[in-house]
C-alpha cells in the first residue's frame, strides 16, 4: 500500500495558477481531504494526481514511481488508481454489473472470478441483486453506491473522490459520509477526497488539507485544525469564529483600543500586529447581575446583547463589548440566558484566544 | 547512467498519448481539405503570366455585363430575403403562439419545403408558371379566355418568388426557436404593470425576437447569394446572369478559372461579412433565453382571423409544397406533362427510361455512391474533429473548430472553382474522377456535420470517459466502448444530414462533373436542355423519397424535431 508524495505541484490555466507550488504527503492507508472554497485548486490537484492533466512544475510520486512531472505523465489507465466522480459518471448504456466489472478486465482477472467479485462488492455497498439494472433505473443514492463499488472492486492502490456527495440531498449525504468512512476503515486504501464542505471533511478524513490559492494553507487532524488554526483563512473556513485585529502588548497580552485580552501564546514583540481567533462556543455568557466570579487567568468582558437568536439546540448571541467596537458571536445553551438589550458578562479562557499571524 | 536515461526515455514514451496520431491525422486532413483549395483560389486570382497581377480583378469588376450580374445578385438576395421574412415571420408566430387550426401539422409541411432542393422547386415552377405551357397559365387562359399569360416565371420577380418560398424556413426556424424560449409570464409581467396587448408586443415580445428575425433574414439572404440552380433555370432563359451563373459560364469552353476566382472574391467577402453580423446578433441573444423553465405559454386567440390565417399558411405551403409536388408527380407519370393525366397520357416509360437508361442510371449510382461515401467519411471525420476540439486533445483545437465551420462562408460554386484549380494540377490530379466531387461534398457538408457532432459530444460528460481511463482503459478503447455507443444516434443523425446534403448538391457538381462523373442533379440539369421533363420529374420524386426516408430515420433516432436540431447552417 503506497502513499502519495506531491512536491512543488503547479498548474496554470493561461496566466492564472490554479495550483501553485503545492506540497502534500498522504501516508499509506490514510484518507486526506482536500478542503477549500471553489477556485482554490482542489479539483485541479485531484485531476493532476489522476493523470488527466500534466503539471507545469512539480512532481507526483506514488510509492517509488514518479507518475507526473512536467513533460512526462503516466496516463491515467496505468496509474492503478480508481476515482469517484461528482457526476458519478456511470455509463448509461451498461448495466450495474457491467459498470462495476469494467475495470476488472484490465486487471487481468479471469472472467469467472470477475463475476464473483462484482457480486461480492455489490453486497458490500448494499446493492446485492441490482446487477442487471441500468443506472437510469436507480435512485441518486444507489447510483452513488454503484460508483463506489466500481472504484473499490479493482482494489486500487489509490482512491480519488471528487465531491462525491454534492449531488445527494442532505440526509442521504450525512448517511453516505459514515458509509464512506466505514468502507475506508474496511479497505484502508490511500485516499484523496475533494470537498468544499468542512463538516464532511471532518467526519470522513484522517487529516484535512485546507487549500487556499493553490497551496496547502494547513494540514492536520480535524481537531488540530479546529483548535489550532495557523492562519486567519483556516480559522474562518473551519467552523465559525470571532476574529479580532489587535496589537501585541507584552507576553501573552494583546490590546485593541481599551479592550485587553490574555492569549494562549506569547513570542510576539510588543507593538506587533496580531489577529486573535475566539470560537463562539468557548465564550461563557451570563446576565451581568448574576455573573459568577471568573476563574483566575480568564478574560472577563462586559457587553450588551445586540441580538439573541433561538436555534433550537443552542442560542446564538451577538454581543457588543462595552467601550469597544468589537462585536462577538457567542453560542450558548438553551434556554436563553439573556435577552436583546440586556447587559451581560462574558468569560473567555486565555487558551481559547488563539493567536494568528496578522497577515496571510 | 545510460540505463537511467533509457528508463527515463521509456517512461516518457509510456507517457505519450498513443492515440495522438489519430487526432493529428484528422486535424491534418481538415487543414488540407480547406486550406489547399482556398489557397489555390486566392493564388490564381492574383497570378498572371508575369507573376503577381490584379488584372483579373480589374477585368471582372470593370466589365459592364459582370457588374450587372453582381447587381442582379444583390437584387435577388435582398428581395428573396424580404419574401422569406414576409412569409416566415408571420407563420412562425401563428404556429408558435396562436390557436391556428392545424398548427401541429404545419411544422412538418414546412420541413418538407425545407428539404426540397431549391432547383427542383424551380423545375416544378417552370412547369407551373412557364409563360406558354405552364399549368397555372393554361388554367388562367381557359378560365378567362385571355391569350397573354398571367405569370412569367422566367423573370426577376419569378426568381425572387421561387427562391423566397424555399428559404423562408430559415426565418421560420430562427423565430420559432426564440419564441419557444419566451415564457408568457415575461409578457404577463408587462401586462400586470399596465401595458396593453399591443404595447406588450411592441415593448417586450418584438425586441426579444428581433435578433432572431434579423438573423433569419440574413440566413435567407445568404441562401440566395449562394444559389446556383434556381437562377440557372429561371434567370438564364430570361436573359440575365447572377454571380453564380456567371461563374459557371466562365467554365464553359474555354474555361477561365482565373476570372472565376477573382469574381468569387466579392461573393466570399459578402458571405463572410453577413455571417459575422448574424453571429453578433445571435451572440447577444442570451437575454431572450431568460426564464429557462419556460413557463406556461398560452396561445393567443385569433377569433375571426383563425381561418383567414390558416388560408394564408396553406397558400404558402401550396406554392412551396403541394403544387410543385403535384406537378412533379403528374409529370413523372405523363407522356406529355402539359396535358391532363388521362388514361392515354399515363405512362411508366419515364420511370423505365430513368432507371434503365445508361446515363441516368449511372448518375443515380454515382449519387448514391458519393452520398454513402461522403456521409460515412464526413460523419466519421466530423465526429473525430468534434471529439478533438471538445476534449482539447491537440494544441490549437479552437482553430480546428473554426476551420471545420469555415466552409459555411464558401458558396458551392466558389468551392467548386477552388477545387477545380487545386486538383487539376500536381500533386493531386483528381479532376475527372468522382474523388473531386467527394472532396467538394465533404468540404461543403463539414460545417453541418461538425456542428451536429459537436452538439452530440457536448452532451456526453467527459467524466464518463475519465471514469473508463482511470479504471485502466486506453483513450482509443474508451472512445470505442464508451463514447461511441453513447454518441451512436447522434453520429447516425450526422450521417443523415450529410447524406441529404450530398444527394441534392448541384452548385459545386455543375462545375466539377465530367461526362463520366455525372450525378443526379447534373443530369436533371442536362435533361432540361433536352426538354425531358418526365425524366426530371422521376429523378426529382426519387430524390425526394430518399430525402424523406432519411429525415424519418433521423427523427426516429433523435426523438425530436429535425428542424429544431438543425444548426444555423449556411448557404447551399
Amino acid at each position: 500500500m503506497p502513499g502519495i508524495v506531491i512536491t512543488g505541484l503547479t498548474k496554470r490555466f493561461g496566466d492564472v495558477p490554479a495550483v501553485d507550488g503545492l506540497d502534500l504527503t498522504v501516508r499509506p492507508g490514510e484518507l486526506v481531504a482536500l478542503l477549500g472554497p471553489s477556485g482554490c485548486g482542489k479539483t485541479t490537484t485531484l485531476r493532476l494526481v489522476a493523470g488527466f492533466m500534466a503539471p507545469d512544475a512539480g512532481e507526483i510520486h506514488v510509492g517509488d514511481r514518479v507518475l507526473s512531472s512536467p513533460g512526462s505523465v503516466v496516463p491515467p489507465e496505468r496509474r492503478r488508481m480508481a476515482m469517484i466522480f461528482q457526476s458519478y459518471a456511470l455509463w448509461p448504456h451498461m448495466t450495474v454489473a457491467q459498470n462495476v466489472a469494467y475495470g476488472l478486465r484490465f486487471a487481468g482477472i479471469p472472467r469467472a472470478e470477475r463475476t464473483e467479485r462484482v457480486i461480492e462488492i455489490l453486497r458490500a455497498v448494499q446493492l446485492a441483486g441490482y446487477g442487471a439494472r441500468y443506472p437510469g433505473e436507480l435512485s441518486g443514492g444507489q447510483q452513488q453506491r454503484v460508483a463506489v463499488a466500481r472504484a473499490l472492486v479493482v482494489e486500487p492502490e489509490i482512491l480519488l473522490l471528487d465531491e462525491p456527495l454534492s449531488n445527494l440531498d442532505a440526509s442521504l449525504r450525512e448517511e453516505m459520509r459514515f458509509e464512506i468512512r466505514r468502507l475506508h476503515e474496511r479497505f484502508a486504501i490511500t485516499t484523496l477526497y475533494v470537498t468544499h464542505d468542512q463538516a464532511e471533511a471532518m467526519v470522513i478524513s484522517d487529516r484535512v488539507a485546507v487549500l487556499q490559492r493553490g497551496r496547502v494553507a494547513q494540514i492536520g487532524a480535524p481537531s488540530e485544525l479546529f483548535e489550532h488554526p495557523r492562519t486567519r483563512f483556516v480559522a474562518e473556513f473551519i467552523g465559525k469564529t470571532n476574529l479580532i485585529d489587535a496589537v501585541a502588548d507584552g507576553p501573552g497580552r494583546v490590546t485593541r483600543g481599551r479592550l485587553r485580552l490574555r492569549v494562549a501564546a506569547d513570542g510576539l514583540g510588543a507593538g506587533a500586529p496580531a489577529v486573535i481567533s475566539i470560537r463562539p462556543h468557548q465564550i461563557a455568557l451570563s446576565p451581568r447581575a448574576a455573573a459568577p466570579a471568573p476563574p483566575a487567568g480568564a478574560n472577563a468582558l462586559a457587553g450588551t446583547v445586540i441580538r439573541a437568536s433561538y436555534l433550537g439546540d443552542s442560542v446564538d448571541y451577538q454581543v457588543g463589548l462595552d467601550d469597544s467596537d468589537v462585536v462577538l458571536r457567542v453560542t450558548g445553551p438553551t434556554p436563553p440566558r439573556a435577552r436583546t438589550g440586556e447587559p451581560v458578562a462574558l468569560t473567555v479562557p486565555a487558551e481559547a484566544c488563539v493567536l494568528l499571524p496578522a497577515e496571510d | 547512467m545510460a540505463e537511467a536515461a533509457a528508463s527515463r526515455r521509456g517512461r516518457r514514451l509510456a507517457g505519450l498519448d498513443r492515440a495522438a496520431p489519430v487526432w493529428l491525422l484528422a486535424a491534418a486532413a481538415l487543414v488540407l481539405l480547406i486550406l489547399l483549395p482556398l489557397g489555390w483560389l486566392a493564388y490564381i486570382s492574383v497570378s498572371g503570366p508575369q507573376g503577381f497581377t490584379l488584372a483579373h480583378y480589374v477585368r471582372v469588376l470593370a466589365d459592364p455585363p459582370l457588374q450587372r450580374a453582381l447587381w442582379n445578385t444583390v437584387v435577388l438576395a435582398f428581395w428573396s430575403g424580404a419574401v422569406a421574412l414576409a412569409i416566415g415571420a408571420p407563420m412562425a408566430w401563428l404556429s408558435a403562439r396562436t390557436d391556428l387550426p392545424g398548427r401541429r401539422v404545419i411544422p412538418s409541411l414546412i420541413l418538407a419545403s425545407f428539404v426540397t432542393p431549391p432547383f427542383l422547386g424551380a423545375f416544378a415552377w417552370v412547369m407551373l408558371a412557364g409563360p406558354n405551357a405552364g399549368s397555372l397559365n393554361q388554367l388562367y387562359r381557359t378560365l378567362t379566355g385571355a391569350d397573354t399569360p398571367l405569370l412569367n416565371i422566367f423573370s426577376m420577380p419569378g426568381l425572387v418568388f421561387v427562391v423566397g418560398i424555399y428559404s423562408f424556413p430559415y426565418v421560420y426556424v430562427m423565430i420559432t426557436n426564440t419564441l419557444g424560449l419566451i415564457a408568457s409570464d415575461l409578457e404577463d409581467a408587462a401586462a400586470i404593470l399596465g401595458a396593453g396587448r399591443l404595447e406588450v408586443a411592441r415593448t417586450i415580445t418584438l425586441p426579444m425576437v428581433l435578433p432572431a428575425i434579423l438573423s433569419g433574414f440574413i440566413l435567407a439572404v445568404l441562401q440566395a447569394l449562394a444559389l446556383f440552380g434556381s437562377p440557372a433555370i429561371l434567370a438564364l432563359p430570361a436573359g440575365f446572369h447572377t454571380v453564380t451563373t456567371q461563374m459557371w459560364s466562365f467554365f464553359q469552353y474555354p474555361p477561365r478559372p482565373e476570372l472565376a476566382a477573382a469574381f468569387s472574391m466579392p461573393l466570399l467577402l459578402a458571405t463572410a461579412l453577413l455571417l459575422l453580423v448574424q453571429k453578433k446578433l445571435l451572440g447577444r441573444r442570451g437575454y431572450a433565453a431568460v426564464g429557462g423553465k419556460g413557463g406556461q405559454r398560452r396561445p393567443v386567440r385569433l377569433g375571426a382571423w383563425r381561418y383567414p390565417a390558416l388560408a394564408g399558411c396553406l397558400a404558402v405551403l401550396a406554392c412551396a409544397v403541394f403544387l410543385p409536388y403535384g406537378i412533379l408527380l403528374k409529370a413523372a407519370f405523363a407522356r406529355a406533362w402539359a396535358q391532363p393525366l388521362t388514361r392515354e397520357n399515363f405512362t411508366l416509360e419515364n420511370w423505365s427510361f430513368t432507371f434503365l437508361h445508361g446515363a441516368t442510371q449511372s448518375a443515380i449510382l454515382n449519387t448514391l455512391e458519393l452520398g454513402v461515401l461522403t456521409a460515412c467519411v464526413g460523419a466519421g471525420l466530423a465526429t473525430l474533429l468534434a471529439y478533438v476540439t471538445n476534449r482539447r486533445l491537440v494544441v490549437g483545437h479552437q482553430v480546428l473548430g473554426f476551420l471545420a465551420l469555415s466552409p459555411v462562408v464558401i458558396p458551392g460554386v466558389v468551392l467548386a472553382v477552388a477545387l477545380f484549380v487545386a486538383y487539376t494540377r500536381p500533386p493531386f490530379l483528381l479532376y475527372g474522377t468522382l474523388w473531386i466531387l467527394f472532396l467538394a461534398y465533404l468540404t461543403k457538408e463539414m460545417p453541418v456535420g461538425y456542428s451536429q457532432a459537436d452538439a452530440t459530444l457536448r452532451g456526453i460528460h467527459p467524466e464518463l470517459e475519465e471514469a473508463g481511463r482511470i479504471l485502466g482503459a486506453g483513450r482509443l478503447r474508451v472512445l470505442r466502448e464508451i463514447t461511441a455507443p453513447l454518441a451512436k444516434s447522434g453520429i447516425i443523425a450526422t450521417w443523415c444530414f450529410v447524406f441529404i446534403g450530398v444527394i441534392r448538391e448541384l452548385s459545386a457538381s455543375i462545375i466539377l462533373f465530367t461526362p463520366n462523373t455525372k450525378v443526379m442533379s447534373v443530369v436533371m440539369f442536362d435533361l432540361k436542355e433536352e426538354g425531358q421533363f418526365g425524366a426530371i420529374a422521376v429523378l426529382g420524386v426519387f430524390m425526394l423519397v430518399m430525402t424523406f426516408a432519411t429525415v424519418a430515420l433521423m427523427q426516429a433516432l433523435l426523438g425530436r424535431d429535425v428542424l429544431g436540431a438543425r444548426p444555423s447552417g449556411g448557404p447551399g
